[in-house]
């Protein structure tokens, strides 16, 4: 894994189109029945436009740009996000991210990767990185 | 009294211990679209690695519930999060969780508030630490 990862590579990125099944799904794996999540009143009492997905779930998302390129998760070693602005998920279409990433420093076995996550242009994610073990 | 300085340094007790299991782990990764990944599945399967949010939001509990704090889960906005792993999370671990308040910076009726917590196995081997920063409005001023 040592060889040929420079600060600057391009990480392959992928887009997934978040539904309201998978919003539920997320809250029964992670245990955060959060009613914003779920229950569009509850969420317009927040003044949200509908449910919104779990910050988490759009964290851990777009984490699999990192481990579907460096394959084995284990070599994670840490990894931070802000929660820039939240991810409306229609009831009908759903909402579409896009994620990406990119090396930005590789030093003592250790590659940081910073992560991008953006919803119709408007990154939902602010300061997304991820610390990788390469060795 | 509303949350505030005096708060900072505040432990809870551990959560109830989580057994991480292979049909725990399958779900999560499911979850996250992420079945595929062969290290989550197989004999030793270990879970992803925000699977750890598990049980840094179970030890939130003791925070929103602690009566001189005055919390509201509906009132909090999840501003930031990280994790640090020591290693993963795998199948047969027993974990618990630790909250301790590290600052709190009262804004009026707006306070930002700094949480870490600290996940173990139940024979003391250090796991994860997540922290988090949330932003709470107190209901005065809803």
């Amino acid at each position: 894994m040592t060889t040929s990862i420079e600060p600057g590579q391009e990480l392959p990125g992928f887009s997934h189109v978040f539904t309201r099944a998978d919003l539920v799904r997320y809250a029964e794996a992670s245990g955060d029945d959060n009613p914003i999540h779920l229950d569009d009143e509850k969420a317009a009492e927040l003044g949200l436009p509908g449910v919104i997905a779990h910050g988490m779930l759009t964290m851990g998302t777009a984490l699999r740009v990192v481990t579907d390129w460096i394959g084995d998760p284990a070599r994670v070693v840490s990894y931070q996000v802000r929660f820039t602005k939240p991810v409306v998920v229609d009831p009908l279409t759903g909402a579409e991210v896009s994620f990406g990433g990119r090396v930005t420093a590789v030093n003592d076995g250790i590659a940081k990767v910073s992560l991008e996550a953006t919803c119709a242009g408007v990154k939902v994610l602010g300061a997304a990185v991820a610390e990788v073990r390469l060795d | 009294m509303p949350i505030s300085e005096v708060h900072q340094g505040r432990t809870y007790p551990a959560t109830a211990p989580l057994r991480v299991t292979r049909e725990r782990i399958r779900h999560f990764a499911a979850a996250l679209s992420d079945a595929d990944n062969p290290a989550y599945a197989g004999p030793d399967p270990i879970a992803p690695p925000t699977f750890a949010v598990v049980l840094s939001s179970a030890a939130w509990g003791a925070m929103f519930e602690d009566p001189d704090l005055g919390l509201s889960l509906s009132r909090t906005v999840h501003v930031d999060q990280r994790f640090t792993w020591q290693r993963p999370l795998r199948d047969g671990d027993e974990v618990t969780a630790v909250l301790t308040i590290e600052r709190v910076r009262p804004r009026g009726a707006t306070a930002i508030i700094g949480i870490s917590v600290e996940l173990q196995t139940t024979a003391g081997e250090p796991l994860c630490t997540a922290t988090s920063t949330l932003m709470h409005t107190s209901e005065e001023s809803a």
